[in-house]
C-alpha cells in the first residue's frame, strides 16, 4: 500500500507561525483574518468536494496515460485531437509528464503535439467549478474554446519553427 | 496546503488593501493583462491554489482581464520550471513554447473578456 505523504507541511507551519505572530502583535486584525478564512472555506469547500469527485471519475473512466499513448501514434488530425484530450484530462505538475513525453518524442512524436498537449492543460475539467464560480459559465465556455484554439495554433507554429531537419 | 493558502490569502486581503492593489493594477486593459500574466508566470503551484488566490484578488476589485491572464499564466507558464523543461526538450523548443504561451495568454485574456462583453 502506498504510504500517505503529507504535502506542504513546512508551508502550513510557516502560515501557523505567521498567524501566531499576528495574534501577538496585531490582535485587532487576527479576528478579521479568521473571519475571512471562515468565509472563504464556507464558499470553497463545496467546490473542493466537486473537484475531488470529478478528478476521481476522470481517473477511473478515462485513464490519461492510455490516451497519451494514442496521440504518439498519429500526427495528423487525430494526433491533434488526442493531444488536446490528453492535455485536458492530464493532471499533476507538468514536469511529472516530461519523462513520458520525452520518451514519446524519441519515438517520433512531433514537438508541435507536445506544445498542444502542454497548452491544453490550461483546460482543467476538475477545476471548472472554480472557474465558473469566479467568472461565470458563459465566460468559462468562451475562455476554454480560445485556449483550445490557441493550443492548436501553438502546435502549428512550433512545427513550423522546429522542422524535422532542424531537430 | 489549501487551508494554509486560504489563511495566507486572508492575511494578504487584510494588509494589502484594494487601494494598494489598484496602484499595481487598474492602469488600463493592456497593462492589467500584462501584470496578471507576469505575476501568474512567476508564481507556481497547484491549479486550485491559483483559483483561491484569484478569488482573493477579485474580492479586492482586480479586473477580469488581469484575473484571466493570471489564471492562464499560473496553469501554463512557470519560470521556475524552465530549466527542467529545457533540459528535457532542448532550449529552442522551451524558448519558442514559452514565448508563444506568454503571447497566447495575453491574447486569450483580451479576447475572452471582449467576446463576453460583445455577446452578453
Amino acid at each position: 500500500m502506498k504510504k500517505f505523504k503529507f504535502k506542504g507541511l513546512k508551508f502550513l507551519f510557516f502560515v501557523i507561525a505567521l498567524l501566531i505572530l499576528l495574534a501577538v502583535f496585531d490582535f485587532e486584525n487576527i479576528a478579521k483574518i479568521m473571519d475571512k478564512v471562515a468565509n472563504m472555506l464556507y464558499r470553497l469547500i463545496p467546490i473542493f468536494i466537486l473537484v475531488i469527485v470529478i478528478t476521481a471519475l476522470i481517473n477511473y473512466f478515462l485513464k490519461p496515460k492510455k490516451i497519451m499513448k494514442y496521440f504518439g501514434k498519429d500526427s495528423g488530425k487525430k494526433g491533434i485531437l488526442y493531444a488536446l484530450l490528453g492535455g485536458i484530462i492530464s493532471h499533476g505538475p507538468m514536469y511529472a509528464w516530461y519523462p513520458m513525453l520525452d520518451d514519446m518524442r524519441k519515438h517520433g512524436l512531433k514537438f508541435g503535439l507536445i506544445a498542444i498537449f502542454m497548452y491544453a492543460r490550461a483546460v482543467k475539467i476538475p477545476l471548472l467549478p472554480f472557474m465558473i464560480g469566479l467568472f461565470g459559465l458563459p465566460f468559462t465556455i468562451i475562455a476554454n474554446i480560445y485556449i483550445l484554439i490557441f493550443a492548436v495554433l501553438q502546435g502549428k507554429v512550433i512545427d513550423l519553427l522546429i522542422s524535422e531537419k532542424k531537430r | 496546503m489549501i487551508i494554509a493558502v486560504i489563511a495566507l490569502v486572508a492575511v494578504f486581503q487584510t494588509y494589502v488593501t484594494p487601494d494598494m492593489l489598484s496602484r499595481f493594477f487598474g492602469h488600463g486593459r493592456a497593462l492589467d493583462i500584462f501584470d496578471g500574466t507576469f505575476i501568474g508566470a512567476i508564481s507556481s503551484g497547484n491549479g486550485a491554489i491559483g483559483y483561491v488566490v484569484a478569488d482573493g484578488l477579485k474580492q479586492q476589485g482586480v479586473s477580469s482581464y488581469a484575473l484571466v491572464a493570471f489564471i492562464l499564466a499560473w496553469t501554463t507558464l512557470s519560470f521556475t520550471h524552465l530549466p527542467a523543461e529545457a533540459s528535457v526538450f532542448g532550449v529552442k523548443f522551451t524558448a519558442y513554447r514559452n514565448i508563444l504561451t506568454f503571447l497566447s495568454t495575453l491574447f486569450i485574456a483580451y479576447l475572452s473578456v471582449t467576446t463576453l462583453r460583445i455577446l452578453f
